[in-house]
């Protein structure tokens, strides 16, 4: 029997071709009965690897190809538990050293770390090659000794390959030779980087982007051949039919690798309790705590609710996790940081009670087992919502410090080729120019929602690509063979693993991008898979304008604003969510979510939980969304899928909107624990495990049958669930976000200016453009200031006005000026105001012309001299003389500060009227001009909109206002016209395009119909200004247009963008 | 002093016009590139009112009906050009060549033999239209205002002394060509015609702008003034013979040939300059167009069989016109004519003679002049793409070489080169892991060799190749050769070095002496799916 003891995977990054999952599945086919996947300096896709091999019955050895200083590799395989860890951490030792994506492991530090590896010579890349291409068989005898004496004698096999090449044959021969007069074994593999044949051709593309090479330039780096692939025992028996030693120590090798990923031997930290107290007192007595100061002394629901919780977490040995995360919060909470628990975790009244969320599971009445439960046998997963940036590094710093460098580290992102990544690259590897490349990639982009015509060919066609030309047709098939593999490892955006002891042993570590950041080499579902707890700390912009909107309202305001404390049922904020009225608010400002608002009518907060759950692909799928609302707006009855159900979906009307729904259904219906419940939204939610769902199902159907269901009442239960598990959100995550929803809502309602001020200081986030929020704003009477140096911060900020607040945009706002100019012209206008642009210069001397030039061209210097203010173009003119660099006699010159006195005395001597200095030959921009430059420089305008600029000349054509809509009578024509400010076409509205678009009194929406978008499409994709003619839609309040001709609007082209969902 | 500048809107397409003037009303589109990756670069108004657009994809503009889409020829803008230029010279002796698409005249005296400036504008015009090109003509007393006039108007336009500020001043402030940067700020100024541009003041123009400011706001105030740079029609040597009889001969043609020689050599002697290569250049008479094998050849591969042209590329820039006759003979005699020859046009590309010291203790090599005719010679007989130096291509493909020019070494440097090449060959032979093998010399047969071969097992076991028929008694392989997969000319192929024991029947029937026994390298190649013999080992 043959085993193959040589593999790469794609996670070798560009050097194998194939998914771990794929040559698993090729080893089953070809009944290879175990293969070792060693990829290049790392462990990569030994996870994926393994779990794949478990399933097809396959033996996962596991190893590592390690670079030596010389630049060849050292083919290692792992025997043991200790061998993984000296292989995870010489990994990691040359990992941290070098910079990403580089290192090599120095041989003083391989001396060490030997003990339960075994060492291969590899192909052309192992070090017995390299030897006998520097020295021939003397040579290769020295390396061969070598490595006998850094491994031991045992440990050392001499590998042949046989890829069907002359020169692969000679160093064979010479390699027998020295394993003939060394007494050592010889070892049969393929050196495979790609499960079939077909794939080299994936190879040889990688080489060329590895080599930043074309495949017609890269020549002898290609494959010879596309022998590298997975081969039959068979296959390789007739190929070493002359050396069948060579295939018999497959065996005896796999043998003695007895190491599988099931031993990693990690633990999970033991958090330091008070003396005397264990960890699970220590939670019990903190959860108590909690209790009262959450429930106060009289709930007993809420007592016996954590007395089960702490009895489970007990016998589940998670105290520890349950401590750790809870001293997090604790950091956070004491640094003034907000955070928030969300997901799964706020089902657990210990999370609420340790203050980790912020949602009453009790209250709510909230399923405990969606987050833990003794049958899943899995780590509970509490993701933390911090404020996005600083805040957020600020704990994950916290996390580092307390468990030490190798004691904690983030979890990987496996970045992946993808329809525009893979299309570039493709591109740039059969030599197309740069032009063509990116009318490709841009084809490749396409709608969410593939209409049937909308196929790759037709869009090719459209683009004037012909699919029937051998290259183009090449470039398409290769983009599609590319699609998911790895393309390098990233960080994920808040994952944490923390490891009792060395991390670095469980799992090589590898710096990240940024500085101070460790990762590991795998992601959050590998990690999850091998039973590695992680605590996720997710930054959330939200989040952090919350906690910036309560410090401008503190500074300005004088007023503490609690959170935890805003007032309930605040009138205001719900009239606002009635009416929709809902921009730059969480999660209910997108067009849907808009235009179900005033159909649901919110009225509690139970409503806004709803509210965020419902505009999710589950309900919309499922079509729960018109039931629902319906019945609420009474205009169906509430009845349930069956009577045992009532009490699960009579507070959501008999119409199941989240997960715990469906658990408790499966529960109910067919008698599921908890336990089977929460494996069988795994089982839908998982793309991979067809044969689990059908087991789950089956499983599900003998349960209902067994509580006499009949089998119609069945297929509706089994219907909900599947359209539902994967795309609906948990109960407590709604709630958790419903939350934050309520908190923007409120401060939005009656802070508007520190809101608007934050949520712009936060950009970019959420769903719309700062112009939109900008000119949202406005509408609701805040004023806003420009740019304007001698006021402006970096952020923006507030300004009295009146007995309100107006606000002034921060110089952030200026496209292509540099934070650091910004501070300075802060600091320096704080020493003394500025007198001129030269002065301004002469103070700021690293402010770039062009920087200079953006500010005058936005008017931001227009006030630079005090009260007389000059024009823009004034402006532009003075940048022009003073940002001219001195020539080449005077260039290293310092030139010393000039008063404007000074300044204006040396403008007479070189011609120049005093007057010339502070005004200009040119005339002043029109309003057009201005509208221009502002939308160029900051993208937004404070000034009137661009509309509003041409409402006589649209009024005349019939053009409505966005704000005359709700008082017009349903089904007459229309036409409307605007800015566009957000395009959706979402997988689950059937091909209908949906428009936002924006004029001077509010946003008007249009629908498109997928017949008339195909005759628009191009209108509609690239127009920046539309006027949509069509039929008015005025049902519930929701207010629509559908379009029947839509035109491009000659008017102002400004540098306005919107929001698109492709 | 007066200036006519004649400019040539959109010159790209009315040169490709001028070369096939029936597309003159249709919609006419330009291509660049190689398809796929062809794009639009120049459209006519139908074209545009169709809706091409310049860098839109060829293939996306061939959706579009009715489009006449043509490719970009640069040779056909090169004699528009010069066409262009003759215009000029036939109207006045100092002519500006200031762009492809612009000329400008100095008039002064001249309109007296068209009565009036505007009569020459209008017979310029006419003159230029006889060629197929249609111009915009601008006479003033300034060289620039008289250029840019021509490329912001439409038609004749006469700009009187002292009016050129004021007559200017409409014109968009893109027809000055500032640089980019210098666009951007005037843009920003709102500067938009040389009108405003003139407004502004020079000194703080300078300041701001430096001296291009200053040089555009002179050229838009119609002030910028300098003298004509006059080309020098002597630049192109190329002479040109008519004649009244066809000749199909070559005799005769080496006598007219030779006749032409001396003309240009004569020219390039007198200016001190010689010949990096010569173009020869016949038209044919139309007659050929009867034969109908002619006929087809053309509609094969698209060659127009109206004219016949020959590139002589010289190794050293020469001018002896007695070689030079010998060289353009040989190619001739290689690869004639197909018709008989009306006319004779042969041009010269000048360059400086060679000139040149050889080493005190270098051996003498062969005359340049005479290697040049050997390699002709040996040209015309094995044919032009297989003479030259073999170069190795950086690919697996086995036996893949490409020929590049033969040009010797300079003759220090071979000698050093063949030194170090001989000592890393040694030193490599020294460490190479198979140093300790004994090598064996590889002959290669080039073309190679078709057989066929009977397989047991996989493996070569009989083969039939030149008439002889060998048992396989010990083969190696396969070695296995695959790529350019992305191409249509991707390979596979499978290699054995096999040993060979001839039948000795074949050898009765073989009158060519066959060796008992041989090692040869034999492969199977998958696209062909046959068998060849690729070479023998010594």
């Amino acid at each position: 029997m043959y085993t193959e003891l040589h593999a790469r995977s794609a996670f070798s990054f560009l050097e194998g071709a194939s998914l771990p999952e794929e040559l698993a599945g090729a080893c089953a086919e070809l009944g290879i009965p175990g293969m070792a996947l060693l990829d290049r300096d790392g462990v990569y896709g030994a996870p994926r690897f393994f779990l794949a091999a478990n399933k097809s019955k396959i033996c996962a050895h596991v190893g590592a190809e390690i670079t030596s200083e010389a630049g060849w590799r050292y083919p290692l395989l792992v025997t043991s538990q200790e061998g993984y860890q000296n292989l995870c951490r010489l990994i990691t030792r040359m990992k941290l050293r070098a910079r990403k994506g580089e290192g090599h492991v120095q041989i003083a530090e391989l001396a060490d770390r030997t003990a339960g590896l075994i060492c291969m010579t590899g192909g052309e890349e192992g070090p017995l090659a390299h030897a006998l291409g520097n020295g021939g068989i003397k040579n290769g005898i020295r390396c061969m000794q070598q490595l006998c004496e850094l491994f031991g004698r045992t440990n050392v096999y001499v590998e042949l390959q046989r890829h069907l090449s002359r020169e692969e044959e000679a160093r064979n021969q010479a390699a027998v030779e020295i394993a003939r007069r060394l007494h050592l074994p010889l070892l049969a593999t393929n050196g495979v980087c790609h499960a079939v044949p077909q794939r080299r051709q994936i190879l040889d593309v990688f080489t060329c982007i590895r080599n930043h090479k074309n495949l017609g330039s890269a020549g002898r780096l290609l494959s010879l051949n596309s022998e590298r692939h997975l081969k039959a025992p068979a296959k390789m028996k007739r190929l070493f039919s002359d050396l069948p030693e060579a295939i018999a120590n497959t065996q005896e090798l796999s043998s003695r690798l007895q190491f599988t990923l099931n031993d990693l031997g990690y633990k999970f930290p033991v958090y330091p309790v008070p003396d005397g107290a264990t960890q699970i007192h220590f939670l019990r007595k903190l959860s108590r705590d909690g209790l009262i100061s959450r429930y106060g002394n009289v709930n007993e629901r809420a007592r016996l609710q954590i007395e089960h919780e702490l009895t489970v977490i007990e016998k589940l040995d998670l105290a520890g996790y349950f401590l750790i995360v809870w001293d997090i919060v604790r950091f956070c909470r004491d640094r003034g940081i907000l955070v928030q628990g969300r997901g799964s975790a706020a089902n657990s009244a210990v999370c609420y009670a340790l203050g980790i969320t912020a949602v009453d599971p009790v209250g709510m009445d909230l399923l405990f087992e969606r987050f833990l439960s003794e049958e899943r046998g899995e780590w509970p997963d509490i993701d933390l919502d911090l404020p996005s940036g600083e805040q957020r590094e600020r704990a994950i710093q916290y996390v580092y410090q307390r468990y030490g460098q190798l004691g904690a580290a983030m979890t990987a992102n496996v970045i992946t080729y993808r329809g525009r990544s893979a299309a570039r690259e493709i591109g740039k590897v059969l030599s197309f120019d740069v032009e063509t490349i990116s009318r490709l990639t841009k084809l490749v982009s396409a709608w969410e929602y593939k209409a049937a015509n909308d196929t790759l060919a037709n869009q090719f066609h459209d683009a004037g690509f012909d699919l029937k030309h051998p290259q183009i047709r090449k470039f398409f098939d290769l983009c599609l063979e590319v699609q998911d593999l790895p393309r390098h490892l990233g960080q994920h955006s808040g994952g944490l693993v923390i490891c009792q002891g060395q991390l670095d042993s469980v799992v090589p570590l590898e710096p990240a991008t940024m500085p101070g950041r460790v990762v590991v080499q795998w992601d959050k579902d590998d990690c999850a898979s091998m039973g590695i707890v992680k605590v996720d700390l997710l930054g959330l912009g939200m989040m952090a304008v919350l906690e910036e909107s309560l410090q401008i309202i503190h500074k300005q305001y004088g007023e503490e604003i609690d959170l935890g404390k805003l007032p309930a049922n605040d009138p205001v904020v719900y009239s606002t969510l009635q009416k929709a009225d809902t921009v730059g608010m969480f999660q209910i400002e997108s067009r849907a979510q808009m235009s179900c608002l005033p159909r649901l009518v919110p009225k509690c907060f139970y409503d806004i939980v709803v509210q965020v759950a419902i505009i999710r692909p589950g309900p919309i799928v499922g079509q729960m969304v018109n039931p629902y609302l319906k019945r609420r707006q009474g205009r169906e009855t509430v009845d349930y899928l069956h009577p045992s159900l009532e009490p699960v979906l009579a507070r959501t009307l008999g119409v199941p909107l989240f997960q715990e729904q469906l658990l408790r259904m499966a529960m109910i219906a067919a008698g599921f624990s908890g336990g089977e419940a929460e494996e069988l939204r795994r089982a839908f939610g998982f793309k991979r495990s067809e044969v689990r769902m059908k087991d789950i199902e089956q499983k599900l159907r003998l349960g209902m049958t067994r509580n006499h269901i009949a089998s119609e009442i069945q297929e509706k239960i089994i219907l909900a669930i599947t359209s539902f598990a994967l795309y609906g959100f948990p109960e407590s995550h709604a709630a958790s976000f419903a939350l934050i929803a309520y908190a923007s809502a409120y401060l939005k309602c009656h802070f508007l200016p520190a809101f608007t001020a934050a949520i712009l200081n936060n950009q970019p986030m959420g769903f719309y453009q700062p112009a939109t929020l900008v000119k949202d704003a406005q509408r609701h009477g805040l004023k806003v200031r420009p740019v304007n140096v001698t006021c402006s911060d970096w952020l923006c900020t507030l300004e009295e006005n009146g007995e309100d607040f107006a606000m002034r945009l921060g110089m952030r706002c200026v496209t292509g000026l540099r934070r650091e100019v910004a501070e300075t012209i802060v600091r320096e206008r704080a020493i003394f105001p500025f007198t001129s642009i030269h002065d301004l210069k002469l103070r700021v001397p690293f402010i770039h012309k062009s920087e200079l030039t953006m500010l005058a061209e936005i008017g931001a210097l227009n006030f630079i001299s005090g009260k007389n203010s000059i024009h823009r173009r004034d402006a532009l003119w003075q940048v022009e003389r003073v940002a001219r660099r001195a020539g080449p006699l005077l260039e290293k010159i310092e030139l010393p500060a000039m008063s404007e006195g000074e300044f204006h005395a040396e403008e007479r001597l070189y011609g120049d009227e005093p007057s010339g200095f502070k005004t200009s030959p040119l005339k002043p921009m029109t309003s057009e001009e201005k509208l221009r430059a502002d939308f160029n420089g900051t993208g937004m305008t404070v000034g009137p909109h661009p509309m509003s600029y041409h409402r006589k000349k649209l009024k005349r054509q019939g053009v409505r206002c966005a704000s005359e809509l709700s008082s017009l009578p349903n089904g007459i024509p229309v036409r409307i016209a605007g800015a566009v400010i957000a395009r959706q076409r979402p997988g689950t509205a059937k091909g209908f395009v949906f428009l936002s678009m924006e004029d001077e009194t509010g946003i008007a929406n249009a629908i498109i119909s997928p017949q008339t978008y195909d005759t628009y499409h191009l209108i509609v994709v690239h127009q920046q200004f539309l006027l949509i003619e069509g039929q008015l839609q005025n049902q519930e309040n929701v207010i629509s247009v559908k379009a029947e001709v839509i035109r491009p609007l000659p008017i102002v082209r400004v540098e306005s963008s919107s929001h698109d969902f492709h | 002093m007066a200036f006519a500048s004649v400019y040539v809107p959109n010159f790209m397409l009315q040169a490709a016009v001028r070369a096939e003037p029936e597309l003159r009303d249709r919609a006419v589109a330009l291509v660049d590139g190689d398809p796929p990756l062809w794009k639009i670069v120049a459209t006519n108004a139908a074209a545009r009112r169709a809706g091409i657009e310049i860098d839109m994809g060829g293939s996306q503009a061939a959706l579009f009906p009715d489009i006449e889409i043509r490719r970009r020829s640069r040779s056909q803008e090169k004699m528009a050009h010069a066409a262009f230029l003759d215009v000029g010279w036939s109207a006045s002796p100092r002519v500006e060549d200031n762009a492809l698409d612009t000329i400008v005249l100095d008039i002064a005296g001249l309109t007296s033999l068209f009565e009036s400036v505007k009569n020459f504008a209008a017979e310029l015009t006419e003159r230029s239209a006889s060629i197929g090109l249609h111009p915009n003509v601008a006479v003033a007393s300034n060289v620039e205002v008289a250029i840019h006039a021509a490329r912001g108007f439409p038609g004749i336009t006469l700009i009187p002394p002292g009016e050129e500020s004021a007559r200017l001043s409409s014109l968009p402030i893109e027809v000055l060509l500032p640089s980019i940067e210098t666009q951007e700020t005037l843009r920003r100024w709102g500067i938009r015609t040389y009108g405003e541009l003139a407004t502004l003041p020079v000194p703080q123009l300078s300041e701001r702008l430096g001296q291009e400011g200053v040089r555009l706001h002179e050229l838009a105030c119609g002030v910028y003034s300098r003298a004509l740079v006059l080309a020098d029609p002597e630049t192109s040597f190329e002479e040109e013979l008519a004649l009244d009889f066809a000749v199909t001969e070559l005799e005769p043609l080496s006598f007219l040939l030779g006749r032409l020689l001396d003309q240009l050599c004569a020219r390039l002697t007198a200016r001190s300059l010689a010949a990096s290569a010569f173009c020869l250049r016949m038209e044919l008479q139309d007659s050929v167009e009867e034969d109908p094998q002619l006929i087809r050849k053309r509609s094969q591969s698209n060659i127009n069989l109206r004219t016949f042209e020959k590139t002589l590329r010289l190794p050293v820039p020469m001018r002896d016109s007695k070689t030079l006759l010998k060289l353009i003979r040989l190619q001739l005699q290689s690869d004639p004519p197909h018709g008989s020859i009306v006319k004779i046009i042969l041009s010269a590309e000048p360059a400086r003679p060679r000139a040149g010291q050889k080493g005190l203790f270098v051996p003498d090599s062969p005359d340049p002049e005479k290697l040049e005719i050997t390699m002709m010679r040996l040209a015309g007989l094995v044919g032009n793409a297989n003479v030259g130096s073999p170069q190795l291509v950086n690919t697996h493909r086995p036996g893949e070489f490409r020929m590049a020019p033969f040009s010797p070494a300079a003759q220090e440097s071979h000698f050093a080169h063949k030194y170090v090449a001989t000592k890393t060959a040694l030193k490599e032979k020294e460490t190479s892991p198979q140093s300790h093998r004994t090598a064996i010399a590889f002959r290669r047969f080039r073309p190679e060799l078709a057989a066929n071969v009977d397989s047991q097992e996989g493996r070569p076991c009989l083969i039939y190749f030149r008439g002889m028929r060998g048992n396989v008694i010990a083969a190696s392989g396969p070695w296995r050769t695959s790529g350019d997969w992305w191409e249509e000319r991707g390979w596979r192929q499978d290699e054995w070095d096999i040993e060979i024991h001839f039948d000795s029947s074949a050898k009765k029937q073989n009158s060519r002496a066959i060796p008992q026994n041989g090692l040869y390298r034999v492969y199977y190649d998958w696209v062909r799916r046959s068998w060849f013999v690729r070479g023998r080992y010594d």
